[in-house]
Order: C-alpha cells, then sequence, then structure tokens
C-alpha cells in the first residue's frame, strides 16, 4: 500500500504547492484529477523522491520513503510530465542504458538487447531502434519513455500525463499496458483528462489548489450526482444566461445549437431540458465547483462519496 | 526608436541583467579587486630602477607598469569568464527550450546576436571599469603604506591608455571567438578550448620564450601573434632596461606594427561574432543542413519495412523481467561506459590533444638554460619541467568536463527518470569522475608522447617511461582525484554550472596567487607548483617525506570532497525549510560526526605535515634560531678580528642513508693579527647534536650564544700565538623537511652528499656569519667604502686569511666514491661494507668541501671527472675542458699548483657549480645535462669557468670590498673567452662573447648600475655586471694592452697578491696591471671608462650602400655610424660577403671581409667607407665580438 499522509510542499515565495494530502492507494490504478497548478505533479515527484517535502510521509508498504527515497528507486517506474533524453543515444542504447541503471535484466543475462526489442515492440518503436532519440518525434520519445517506466517489475508505476502526444491507436495500447500492469501493482496516474480516469482507474482523487477535495471511484462519484444531470439545447444567448444562474457542465455546440449540460441538485431543471446519465466529467466539474465555492466559503467538506 | 532598436534593446536589457545576476560575474569582479590590492604591494613591478634604500624606483601607478598588469591580467583572468560566459549565451536559451518561442516573434538574428554580445559585452566592460576604479583606490586612495616609494603620482592615462589597448583588443579577440565557437558548435566543452589553448601557449611559450639567438624577424612576428601583447612591450621596451626615470614618466610608445595588431586582434573578435550571427540566421529555420541529412531519413522507409513487428506481442509478464538494484561497481561501470561514448562522441578531445601535442614538443624542444643554450632532456627532467603546464591544463579540463558531466542530465531532461533509477550516487560520481579523468590520461599521453619524441629527435637519451609514470602518475594523479573530487562537491552544494566555474577558476588564481607570493607550503600545496626538482642520481629523495604526506593529504582530502559530494549530490530537490531546519547546531553537528570518519584523516595528515614544515629547515621554528643568532650577536661580533686557521683534521661519517653525519676534528689557529684575541668565535650549525668541544686538548664549555660559541682562552692570544680547538658532534643534514619543495645547496642523501666548509653543516665556521638571520625585514645595505678604501691592508672576500693544510678522513659506504680537497693518501675498505678515504692537502687551501657519490670516473693523469653512470653524454666534452683549462690556465696565469684536479657529479636538489680547490663540483643540471653542441659547446664553457676559478678565487682571492667579486667571477668568464678561443675557435669565443653580452643586455639595471669598483652584488644587477660585464672587460682589456703584455701583467698580479696578508680589488688590478700597458694614455683612458664608470656603447646603421670603385674592379661600402650609447671605443666596421664559418665552426674559404675602423664618443656619428675587393652583403659593427656593446643584433645592415 501507498500511504500519503499530511503531506505539505511549500516553495519559497511562499507558494503552498500542497497543503495537506491523505491518501491510501492499494494494488490498482489510482488516478489523480486536477487542473493545470493543482499539485498533481509535485505529489508524484514527492512520491518517486526527487522532491522532499516541507512535512508529511509517504511509505511504501511500510518503507518510509521521504526519508530515504532511495528505498522507493528498485520499486519503481517513472515517466514524468516533461523529459529528454541523451540525443546522441539510438533508441535501443538509451533504454538499454536505463535498464541497466535500474538492474533489469531478462531471464538470460545477455539478452538485455532481445528484451530491450521486445519492450520497444511493446511501445510500437522497434521500427526506430536504430535512429539516434533527436530525430524521434514527440510521440516518439513519450512511447520510448513509457518502455523504461515498465521495464522492470516495479512496485509501484507513476505516470504523469502518459497520453500526452500519444494518436488513439497508441492511447488504447497504454491503457492495455497499464492495466496489465495495474493487475498486481500500484500504477499511479496522473492526468486531466477524465475519460483516461473513467476507463482505467477503480478509484481516483482530486486535487485542487494543493488541497484534496475528493478522493472516490468513478461509479461512485456519478452515483453522487444520478439524477441531477439534464441536458437541452440552447441558443448563444441563452447559454450566457444558463452559465450565470445554472451550473453548467457541459457546453458543445452541435449543428449550430448549444447542447448543454446542467447540474441541478435540487431535480428544477431549465425548461426544455431532460434528465440524462451523469459523467464522470459531470462529477469532476460539479466538484471543481463545490471544491472552488468551499474554499471561498472557507468551509472544507468531504467530498462526495470519498474518504477523508 | 524603430522596433528594431527595441527589440535589440530587449535582448540587450535581459541578457546584461542577467549577466550581472550571475556569481561568475562577481567572483571575476572579486578576483580583480583582490589582484588589484595584492599587486598595490608593488608585486608586479618593471624590473627597473635603484633598488637601494632610498633609491628611485620603478613606479606601480606607471603607464608601463599599468601596460605590463592590465595585459596580464585581462588575458589570464577575464579569458575564462569572457570564453564562458560569450560562448554559453545561446547555448542557455537552447538548454531552457525558449528558442522556439522567442524566433516564432518578429525578433531577427541580427537583433538576438547583437544584443547578446552587446550585453555580455557591456558587462565585461564594467568589469573592467571596476578593474581599473580598484587598481586606482588601492594604488591612490587607500594605498599600501609599505609601497610608498613605487607610487607616482596619479595620472588617468595611465590607466585607461594601458586598459584599452592591451586589454580591449584581447578582450574583444576571446570574447568574440568564444561566442562564435558557442554559436556553431552548441559544446560547452569546445567553448573552453580557446581560452586554454590561448594561456598555455602565451603563459608557457610567447611570454617566456626569448633565447638571445632568436632572430629578430621570428621575433617580431611572435610579438604580433600574441594576443595580450605582453610579448611585444617586453622586448620592445622592458627588456633592456632604459632607465627607471623614462618607465615612470614616459607613456608607452606605440609603433604602427603594434597597433594594427591591437586592431587586427578586436577585428578578428567582431568579425567572429559577425560570422557567428550570419550562420546563426542561415540555420535558425533548419538551413544550411547537409544533404547527408536528407539521405539519411530518405532511407528510413527501407529500414521500417525491414523492422515488422510481431503478429503478437508477449505479455509484459511473459518478458520474464528480472529487477535487481545494479552493484555499486557495476553500475559504475556502465556509466563510465556510457560517459566514455559521450566523451568520444565530443570534438573536445580530438582538439586538446593534438594541441598539447604541438605544445609539448614546441617548448621541449625549443627549451634552454643557462647561456641559453638548448637543454638536454631526459624522461625524469622532462616530466618534472611538463608538470606546470599539465596541471593548469587538466585542471582546467576537468573542471569543465566535470562540470558538463554532472550537469548532462538537468540539461538533456532526463534527471527525473535517471535519478530515479535504483543506481547509487557514489556508483553515478564514481562513473563519471572515471570518465573525466579519462580526459586527462589522455592529455598526459600526448604529453608523454610528446615528451618521448624530444628524447628521440635529441638522440642522445635513452627512453625510459619510469620517470613519467612516477612524476606524473604517483605525484600528479592524486592532485586530479582531489580537483575533481573538490569540483563535483562544489556543484552538488551550489546546483549551479557557473556558480562551480567560478568557485573552480577562484580556487586556481587563489592558489596560484599564494605561490606567486611566497606564502605557500606543502601543506596547502594541492597541485605541487614548482615544488619538485627531479634528479636522475635519486628521485625527490630531499623532499620524499614531505611529497608523501603531502599526497596523502591530497588523497585523504579527495576521498573527504568525495563522501561530501555523495552526501549533497542534488538527486532530489531539498525543501527550502527542511534545509533551514538542517542548519540548527545539533543538527550540523549530526551531519559533522557522519563526515567526521572522513574529515579526521586529511585532518591528523595536515596538522602533521604542518608541525612538520614548522619544524624543518625551512620553518619557522629554524627562522627563530637564526633571528635569536642574529638577534643576539650581530652588534657584537660583527666584524670581530679572527685568527687564520693554518690547519684542519677533520674524521667525517658519512651515512647517506640516513641523511646523518658524524664529525670529530679539530682547527688550528694562529694571530696573524697586530692585537691579541681574547676571543675566538665558531659559528656552528642548529642541527648538530651531543655537541663537545676542546680547546688545547682539554675540554672546554665555550659560550653558547644561540650556536654562536665563543671560546675565551685562558689568555689573550698574542700575535703569532696559535690555538687549537677540537670539536665533537652528529647530525642530520638537511634536518627535517623544506618549507614548499625545492632544493638546498648543501645535503646528504641516498644519491649523494654535498657539504662545504662555507656553512656550519658538517664543519664549524669561524667568526659570526652574517647573512644567517637575514630576511627581508632586517635585510640591510652594505658598508659604503671610501673611495681610498683600498689602500689598506683587506681581509680576504671568503676564508680567515692565509691558506691552511688540511687532512680530511672520510668513511661512508663502500659503493660510494668519497672526495674531498687535495690528494687521495688512502683508501681502505672496512668491516661493515665501509669505506675509510683519506685526503691530505699537497699545497694549502682556503675553503674545504666532502663531495660523495656513486659515481663513474672518467680519469686522465692529471684530471678525473666523477659523474653519475647515466650521464655520459657530455663527459667527453667536460674532460677535454677539465684539461685543457688545466694546461692553459697553468701556462697563461700560473702553474697548477696541485696533483689533482677532478669534478664531481651531484644530485640536482641545487643549480650550482664551485670551484674548491682540486675537487669542483657541478649539479647534474649544469654540464652534464646541456644540449652541447659544436656551436655553444656549453659543457666546455661551464667547464672552463669552474676551473678558471681554482686561480681566480682560490689561488688569488680577491680581498672584501667592492670589485672583490669581479676579480672572482667577471676573470672566470674572461678565462673562458681565453680558452674557448684557444680549444674551440674563434667561432666558440664569439658565440659566447655574444651571450654573456645579450645576457648583460638583458639583466642591466640602468638606475641601478655602478662602476665595476663600487658593485659590491647588493643590488639587482650586479650579478650580469660581476660575471658578464667583468668578464667582458678583462676581455676588452686584453685587446687594449696587447695579448701578451696582458697575461704578463696577470701573472703578476697572482704572484704579488696570491699569499696575503693584503688581498687585491680592482684598484689593486689595474695598478698591477698598469706598468705592462705599451700606451699608458690609452690604458689610463681605457680604466676611467670602464672601471671607473658605467659606460657601455651602442651601435645604429644607417643609409648602407655599395656601389663598384670608381677605379678598379672592386666595391665601396659606406654606412653611417652613429653611437647611441656610451663610452669610447675604437670598434670595427666590416664589410662582408658569405657565411664566416662553417657548420663545424673552421673558417669558411668562401668569407670575405674588409673593415674599417671608427672611434665614437656618445652620440657621435660618422660615415665609413670601406673599400672591398668584392661585392659585400652586409656590414657589421665589430664582427669579432671585440668591443662590449647593447643590441648588437641591430648593428648589421644588409646590402
Amino acid at each position: 500500500m501507498l500511504a500519503i499522509q499530511g503531506l505539505v510542499k511549500v516553495y519559497p515565495g511562499p507558494v503552498s504547492a500542497l497543503q495537506g494530502i491523505d491518501l491510501a492507494i492499494e494494488n490498482g490504478m489510482f488516478g489523480l484529477l486536477g487542473p493545470n497548478g493543482a499539485g498533481k505533479t509535485t505529489l508524484m515527484r514527492i512520491v518517486a523522491g526527487l522532491l522532499e517535502p516541507t512535512s508529511g510521509t509517504v511509505t511504501l508498504d511500510g518503507m518510509e520513503i521521504t526519508k530515504c527515497p532511495d528505498l522507493v528507486w528498485p520499486r519503481l517506474g517513472y515517466l514524468p510530465q516533461e523529459f529528454g533524453f541523451y540525443p546522441h543515444l539510438t533508441g535501443e542504447q538509451m533504454l538499454a542504458y536505463l535498464l541497466k541503471m535500474k538492474g533489469i535484466e531478462g531471464p538470460n543475462r545477455r539478452e538485455t538487447r532481445d528484451l530491450c526489442a521486445a519492450l520497444l515492440d511493446q511501445v510500437n518503436l522497434r521500427f526506430a531502434a536504430r535512429r539516434k532519440v533527436r530525430s524521434y518525434s514527440g510521440g516518439m520519445r513519450q512511447r520510448l519513455g513509457v518502455a523504461q517506466a515498465i521495464a522492470g517489475n516495479p512496485r509501484l508505476i507513476i505516470v504523469d500525463e502518459p497520453t500526452a502526444g500519444l494518436d488513439p491507436e497508441e492511447r488504447l495500447r497504454l491503457y492495455r499496458l497499464l492495466a496489465e500492469l495495474a493487475a498486481e501493482r500500484i500504477v499511479l496516474l496522473s492526468t486531466h483528462i477524465v475519460e483516461d480516469v473513467a476507463v482505467l482507474c477503480s478509484r481516483f482523487a482530486v486535487i485542487r489548489d494543493g488541497k484534496l477535495i475528493a478522493d472516490t471511484s468513478p461509479s461512485k462519484a456519478r452515483a453522487a450526482i444520478e439524477g441531477m444531470i439534464f441536458e437541452g439545447e440552447v441558443t448563444a444567448g441563452e447559454l450566457d444566461d444558463l452559465r450565470r444562474t445554472r451550473r453548467v457542465t457541459e457546453a458543445i455546440l452541435v449543428e449550430g445549437r448549444n447542447r448543454v449540460r446542467v447540474h441541478e441538485p435540487a431535480g428544477s431543471p431549465p425548461p426544455g431540458f431532460v434528465p440524462v446519465a451523469a459523467t464522470l466529467e459531470d462529477a469532476y466539474l460539479v466538484m471543481m465547483r463545490d471544491g472552488n465555492d468551499r474554499v471561498r466559503g472557507g468551509m472544507v467538506q468531504a467530498a462526495p462519496g470519498g474518504a477523508k | 526608436m524603430s522596433a528594431s532598436a527595441a527589440r535589440l534593446g530587449l535582448i540587450y536589457r535581459n541578457e546584461f541583467a542577467r549577466t550581472l545576476a550571475r556569481p561568475l560575474f562577481w567572483v571575476l569582479i572579486a578576483i580583480l579587486g583582490l589582484t588589484a590590492w595584492g599587486l598595490s604591494s608593488g608585486g608586479m613591478q618593471i624590473s627597473s630602477g635603484n633598488s637601494a634604500v632610498g633609491g628611485t624606483k620603478a613606479w606601480i601607478t606607471s603607464e608601463f607598469a599599468n601596460a605590463k598588469m592590465f595585459g596580464l591580467t585581462i588575458f589570464c583572468f577575464y579569458s575564462f569568464f569572457a570564453a564562458i560566459l560569450m560562448g554559453m549565451s545561446v547555448m542557455q536559451d537552447e538548454e531552457m527550450k525558449i528558442g522556439e518561442i522567442l524566433h516564432a516573434t518578429p525578433l531577427k538574428p541580427e537583433e538576438y546576436i547583437r544584443g547578446k554580445f552587446l550585453a555580455i559585452m557591456t558587462a565585461l566592460l564594467v568589469a573592467m571599469g571596476a578593474h581599473i576604479v580598484l587598481t586606482i583606490l588601492f594604488n591612490h586612495i587607500v594605498p599600501n603604506a609599505k609601497a610608498i616609494e613605487m607610487r607616482g603620482p596619479f595620472g588617468l592615462l595611465n590607466y585607461l591608455r594601458p586598459a584599452l589597448i592591451f586589454g580591449l583588443p584581447s578582450l574583444l579577440f576571446i570574447a568574440g571567438t568564444s561566442f562564435a565557437i558557442g554559436e556553431r558548435t552548441r559544446k560547452p566543452i569546445l567553448v573552453f578550448v580557446l581560452p586554454v589553448a590561448a594561456i598555455l601557449v602565451s603563459a608557457f611559450f610567447l611570454w617566456n620564450w626569448t633565447p638571445s639567438w632568436l632572430d629578430p624577424r621570428i621575433n617580431r612576428i611572435l610579438m604580433l601573434i600574441d594576443p595580450a601583447g605582453v610579448r611585444w612591450l617586453s622586448e620592445t621596451w622592458i627588456k633592456v632596461d632604459r632607465g627607471v626615470d623614462f618607465y615612470n614618466k614616459s607613456p608607452v610608445g606605440f609603433d604602427a606594427g603594434f597597433l594594427l595588431s591591437r586592431v587586427a586582434f578586436a577585428a578578428i573578435g567582431i568579425g567572429a561574432v559577425a560570422w557567428g550571427e550570419r550562420r546563426f540566421a542561415l540555420t535558425l529555420r533548419g538551413g544550411g543542413v547537409r544533404v547527408w541529412a536528407a539521405k539519411s531519413a530518405a532511407a528510413e522507409p527501407d529500414q521500417v519495412e525491414a523492422v515488422k513487428r510481431p503478429a503478437t506481442l508477449p505479455s509484459l509478464a511473459q518478458l520474464g523481467m528480472r529487477a535487481s538494484p545494479p552493484g555499486l561497481v557495476r553500475a559504475t561501470w556502465d556509466v563510465f561506459c556510457f560517459e566514455m561514448k559521450e566523451i568520444r562522441s565530443q570534438p573536445g578531445l580530438y582538439l586538446f590533444v593534438p594541441m598539447i601535442l604541438l605544445q609539448t614538443l614546441g617548448t621541449s624542444l625549443v627549451a634552454v638554460g643557462a647561456f641559453d643554450t638548448p637543454v638536454l632532456l631526459t624522461p625524469g627532467t622532462f616530466a618534472v619541467r611538463t608538470m606546470g603546464a599539465l596541471t593548469v591544463l587538466v585542471c582546467l579540463l576537468a573542471l569543465f568536463y566535470t562540470v558538463e558531466s554532472l550537469r548532462r542530465e538537468r540539461n538533456t531532461g532526463i534527471a527525473s527518470i535517471y535519478y530515479t533509477t535504483p543506481a547509487r550516487t557514489e556508483s553515478i560520481l564514481a562513473g563519471k569522475a572515471l570518465a573525466n579523468s579519462f580526459v586527462g590520461i589522455v592529455i598526459i599521453a600526448a604529453t608523454a608522447l610528446g615528451g618521448l619524441i624530444t628524447i628521440l629527435i635529441q638522440g642522445k637519451v635513452a627512453i625510459d617511461l619510469r620517470p613519467m609514470l612516477v612524476v606524473w602518475g604517483l605525484c600528479l594523479l592524486p592532485t586530479f582525484l582531489a580537483w575533481t573530487a573538490f569540483v563535483t562537491l562544489v556543484y552538488s552544494i551550489t546546483v549551479n554550472r557557473y556558480t562551480t566555474y567560478a568557485v573552480g577558476l577562484a580556487a586556481l588564481c587563489l592558489t596560484g596567487y599564494l605561490q606567486a607570493i611566497g606564502k605557500m607550503s606543502w601543506v596547502g600545496n594541492w597541485d605541487l607548483w614548482e615544488a619538485l626538482q627531479w634528479s636522475d642520481m635519486g628521485t625527490f629523495e630531499l623532499n620524499r617525506t614531505a611529497l608523501w604526506m603531502n599526497r596523502l593529504l591530497v588523497l585523504s582530502l579527495s576521498v573527504f570532497f568525495t563522501v561530501a559530494a555523495v552526501r549533497f549530490f542534488p538527486r532530489h530537490d531539498r525543501d527550502a525549510t527542511r534545509t533551514v531546519l538542517r542548519l540548527a547546531p545539533s543538527a550540523v553537528a549530526r551531519g559533522a560526526l557522519r563526515l567526521a570518519p572522513f574529515a579526521l584523516p586529511p585532518l591528523v595528515l595536515l596538522i602533521a605535515l604542518w608541525v612538520s614544515v614548522q619544524q624543518g629547515f625551512q620553518g619557522d621554528a629554524q627562522k627563530k634560531h637564526t633571528k635569536d643568532y642574529w638577534r643576539q650577536n650581530l652588534a657584537t661580533w660583527k666584524n670581530a678580528p679572527l685568527p687564520a686557521i693554518t690547519h684542519v683534521d677533520l674524521d667525517v661519517v658519512l651515512d647517506p642513508a640516513h641523511r646523518s653525519f658524524q664529525t670529530r676534528g679539530r682547527y688550528d689557529f694562529v694571530n696573524q693579527n697586530d692585537k691579541p684575541l681574547a676571543q675566538v668565535p665558531l659559528t656552528g650549525g642548529t642541527h648538530w647534536q651531543d655537541v663537545a668541544w676542546t680547546m688545547n686538548g682539554a675540554e672546554a664549555k665555550p659560550e653558547d650564544r644561540n650556536r654562536l660559541y665563543v671560546f675565551t682562552p685562558p689568555a689573550p692570544l698574542q700575535p703569532g700565538d696559535s690555538l687549537r680547538i677540537g670539536f665533537r658532534f652528529h647530525g642530520a643534514y638537511p634536518k627535517g623537511i623544506t618549507k614548499n619543495g625545492g632544493g638546498n645547496m648543501e645535503f646528504i642523501l641516498p644519491s649523494g652528499v654535498v657539504l662545504t666548509s662555507f656553512e656550519p653543516s658538517f664543519v664549524p665556521v669561524p667568526g659570526y656569519m652574517e647573512e644567517i638571520g637575514i630576511d627581508k625585514d632586517n635585510k640591510y645595505e652594505p658598508r659604503i667604502y671610501p673611495d681610498d678604501f683600498y689602500k689598506e691592508k683587506l681581509k680576504p672576500m671568503i676564508g680567515t686569511g692565509a691558506p691552511f693544510t688540511t687532512r680530511v678522513r672520510i668513511t661512508g659506504p663502500a659503493d660510494f666514491t668519497l672526495n674531498s680537497v687535495g690528494t687521495k693518501t688512502a683508501d681502505s675498505l672496512k668491516a661493515g661494507g665501509l669505506r675509510t678515504v683519506v685526503w691530505d692537502s699537497d699545497e694549502p687551501v682556503r675553503f674545504l668541501n666532502v663531495v660523495a657519490g656513486k659515481w663513474s670516473v672518467k680519469a686522465t693523469d692529471e684530471t678525473a671527472v666523477y659523474y653519475h653512470p647515466g650521464h655520459r653524454y657530455n663527459v667527453d666534452e667536460i674532460s677535454e675542458a677539465l684539461q685543457a683549462a688545466r694546461h692553459w690556465y697553468s701556462e697563461w696565469f700560473m702553474p697548477y699548483p696541485w696533483k689533482e684536479l677532478k669534478i664531481s657529479e651531484f644530485p640536482a636538489n641545487a643549480f650550482y657549480a664551485q670551484g674548491f680547490p682540486t675537487n669542483i663540483t657541478f649539479s647534474e643540471g649544469i654540464g652534464f645535462l646541456t644540449k652541447s653542441d659544436p656551436k655553444t659547446n656549453v659543457a666546455f664553457m661551464v667547464t672552463a669557468h669552474e676551473s678558471a676559478h681554482q686561480w681566480w678565487g682560490n689561488i688569488l682571492t680577491p680581498g672584501e670590498g667592492p670589485g672583490g667579486n669581479i676579480l672572482a667571477e667577471g676573470m672566470a668568464h674572461f678565462s673562458t673567452i681565453l680558452l674557448m678561443d684557444q680549444v674551440k675557435g674563434e667561432r666558440a669565443r664569439i658565440e659566447f662573447c655574444k651571450r654573456i653580452e645579450e645576457q648583460y643586455g638583458d639583466r642591466r639595471q640602468v638606475d641601478s648600475e655602478r662602476p665595476l669598483v663600487k658593485i659590491d652584488g647588493s643590488r639587482a644587477g650586479d650579478e650580469s655586471v660581476q660575471y658578464d660585464k667583468g668578464g667582458w672587460v678583462f676581455w676588452m682589456l686584453l685587446n687594449r694592452m696587447g695579448r701578451e703584455n696582458d697575461l704578463a701583467g696577470l701573472r703578476a698580479f697572482i704572484r704579488q697578491w696570491k699569499d696575503g696578508p693584503d688581498y687585491p680589488v680592482l684598484q689593486d688590478f689595474v695598478a698591477t696591471m698598469r706598468p705592462f700597458a705599451p700606451d699608458s694614455t690609452s690604458y689610463d683612458d681605457f680604466v676611467k671608462q670602464w672601471f671607473f664608470s658605467v659606460v657601455v656603447p651602442e651601435y645604429r646603421l644607417s643609409g648602407a650602400k655599395s656601389v663598384p670603385a670608381e677605379r678598379d674592379s672592386g666595391w665601396v661600402a659606406t654606412v653611417h655610424v652613429k653611437n647611441i650609447g656610451t663610452g669610447t671605443m675604437p670598434v670595427e666596421i666590416a664589410a662582408e660577403k658569405g657565411d664566416r664559418f662553417e657548420k663545424d665552426g673552421k673558417p669558411s674559404p668562401l668569407y670575405k671581409d674588409a673593415r674599417a675602423t671608427v672611434t665614437l664618443g656618445a652620440g657621435e656619428e660618422t660615415d665609413a667607407t670601406i673599400p672591398c675587393a668584392f661585392k659585400p652583403e652586409r656590414i657589421t659593427v665589430d664582427p669579432d665580438a671585440r668591443v662590449l656593446q647593447l643590441r648588437r643584433k641591430n648593428a648589421l645592415a644588409r646590402l
């Protein structure tokens, strides 16, 4: 289990990146949702042992890794949000070097090259194995990053915005890989794509302004607002009014008309709106608004369906 | 303001602010400030002026002084800072990935490049401005009180002109080319190539290599290619002293060539920026990419086709991957292999290797020693000689390579992934350090290759890699390890590339500064700068203990730095709040305790080494002893009358393996003074132990006044009375270690022994020794003698009076040869592997020595050369010279009175030769290791000089007083001139005369120089006057008087003065020689000019031409001659054709000349007409080198 208790991170400024995060994460895929600047990457870097928190602890299977980050590294596969590689190496050489640094071998010690080839196959990068990394596209670099993250038998995999730069086919391939891995280990997935969490994660947390505002599962999140989401079409002028008076969770343009979804907990939707099934995105947007309001109002309440 | 100017201004302001915010910039300012403060005490003065107390000194505030200072400091200090700031400026934007955003705006490439360059250049000019202000501050506003004599009035132009003419062009050159290199290559290592190369070439070649035989045209070229302008300044204005008034008050006169070269350097810098700008514009949007890149892209489809994905992929679990944290060694190896790949892929190494190879070869092949003659390099001397350049180069490279290596992960963006692998920090740092040290190994290998090639070209010395392995492997390796560990630690703490560069460069500058001002000792000499002296006869024997301790200290420091670096390495970002908490005393104490096991060994070694230095023979303890000796005895015993020694009887036991000796002996004295002597003082050594005395056979306890032992006989010694003082003691010599390496004049070492009666090393010295306890704080000027001082009876310059007989029994190891003065009368082997040799003086001597070594010997009937078996190279020439000297000096001056005449070689712990009676000692670096050739004959030259001291110094001892030493040293040089002429021929003689003349011209101090009769050796330049000018004056006197007359006079002089009790000085000499002069008026004129005045001609030719003769088939050469110097001498002007001598030194039959003689006084000029039977090619003043003159090379006109 990955246990995070009272995690606080304050940067000089001062900037409070994390304001006391408590999470208990078991095996499986765990999602971290939140807007840009919420503190997701800060949290991930602390768990990965790259950043020292101001206070709080993080333990992995009982080992405290905040004071001794070198305890987590043998058990970690990490794909950061922003990263690079040594440009003069080929993809194969780069991967092989990282495998050596991680102490990862194939069944036969002499087959590191074969292992690299197999891993590159997993991410559909074998064709470029002998090309220098400097000639890789953004998506190819991302895939190479995925390859090194999934290598070995890491107890904990942290992937920060893993699908950035990937085309839909590659996204699906990555999802399959991560799902396979999550069966027997902790996979911490940070993303602002709600769809990814909905598809992959059995549980997720929502962070905003460094605070945990939800710790729940997709089904519970949806259930919490079931019967409160209504959908209808409005004109552009009406949409503006609606935004002022209602809690709009989605507004997309369809054939020149705005199809809008609103959250109406009291059950009195605008005229012409019909109830629809709540999506995780609806739930996320409601949490964002609720969290914001609660923060503005000085109240911090338990997120719907979530543990504290 | 136009939009373009506005954009340029934005880039400029941003870059300027960023540069000013860098610690690197402020470290440069700090270094400049410290330098200005340090130099305000006179650390960098023009070598001119009167060094006497109250004499006019060269001002540090003059334009000349500032030109030298700014030229050197701006080039040496600013280069690296400018290169880093300029070269990295474009690269840094690339690393920050701001380029794409920046250049997707209307910003044009030229606005970007110019804005950056101008901004950084402005910052550098601000630094230069601060440098000028700080210099003015410390020179004029808050000056050093001790340097009052060296300060002149304030003149702003004295600072501005040198800064602008010397400093600005070199700054533009370095900055501009670094900018272009950085832009072009985008590789930090290559940015550092230029300043490293520039410093290497300038400091170790351009600024120092000025042999007298260098063609003036080549010299001129070298002056103009020096980016700092220092060589031009030195060669044009400073090398030949023009008088302190000139330097203090005149502006520096610039010639057109020099100014053009300054403009050219500035233009190169600016041109490099322009080229970089053009290239940047071309490649900014992908232009300028070569065709082969496009081809490789086109090849990709084939590659894609060739590598097809399998139809079904195994699951991850099926891959069977196993993970275990890599071990320390394995991970280190993996990191090392990767780093090596990175290093090999960069062009830096491939540039440094040929650069160092060229530099090594260049400086080694032209290395010069005594008399500007080529040095014979052995592997050991080469290894030590190149240590300085190697250390500087490798430390600089290690700084840059290490920092860039440590930064690589952050620069490439892989840090987050890389640092979360389980590879240990120790492995990462060790792997990087090992790979970076490979750079040092390659540089050392290139240097070794250069050395081996040099030795092969020399063709005399055998190849041997062991000295290089010892010097560079054992001695330098700890330096590089410690330095790399230090740089790693600094980076780990600062996590900033520029700050690390700044600290590294500051550390190097500080080390150099402490060395320059003499404050360095073994304790701080981590780079072993100038600490080692190589001897082929024994490896670092004098300093071995200190060297071991120093190297262990440095190694232990490298371990400590490494552990600390691992501790602080920023593998994960530390929290600011927790960092503050970590500074709490308890946390600091806990951290310190963790590091304590690694800090303890260097601390213990540091203390032990410090104590050893303090207690050593150059340490503070010894200084106190000598100061107490001086303080207690100066007033009472200086110039106290002494009895003369009549006989010395010694038993000396040597134990070279333990650096120890035992002495038992006695001195027989007689009072040769007119008055009784109540007391007799003897100076003993501070290293003596268990000292026991007898007086007239009975045990005596003299008064011990800090090792001045004062004997009081029962009754005062009446004139003619005798006294016998016996002594017994033992000790080690020298005791303890040196302060900062180097050598010692006398020593007992496993490789050799040199002991003399000049010092209280193994025997007491009669009287109070004035030089003991004197340092720069209490040094006083010598006595000023009245003009008629010579009319009184003078004591001998050295020794106690009349010569004495000696019997010296030396016992030492059986494999040693044990030499002393006189004749060997017994030589026997004893039990225990010992030998005892007895030396008896067959004729009285005035001083004695004991020399021992494991030698081979080349012996003739009358001479012997004892030499190290590995130094056979010049032994034949030395032996030839020794025999010739004995023969010809006996004929010219006086028959040699002793039976033996020998030379003994000693290890290069000191660099001198001494002419003791019958037993001349030569350092291995003199004569034995010179690259003697038919033109230079250095081995012969040095032997001839030292042999001459048997006559001039031993047989004839000069009197104590001004001019006395010229009768020893000047006469020795004069004798060498005669012997060269006799044995080696006229060319060799002319060559020798020219070299010592050039030496005199380089070293004379116009304001300090006094007439020969006043020279007492106390002023700067006196030594060259004594040796070089003295030799020349005696040579010119011989030519004036006629050879046979002169030699007859010399023989009479020796006969008259050799036995005392009055000892001669120059006034006595000229009086004795006068009757032998055929023309006494001419003689008096010569003597008045050359002995009683200071004159030296300098001739210039102009308007030289030759036309066919009107009447016959010959030619007429005409030339205008002017004496721009002083003195009036008849001098020959020769119209010449062809080379005068062939390669073997014999006169060439094709040579022709015709001559005329002119006599010109100071400032006088005339036209000389020389009829020739041939068409002359050139006109030369004094072709036979018979008139001493300045800048002889300029007294030549080609037709």
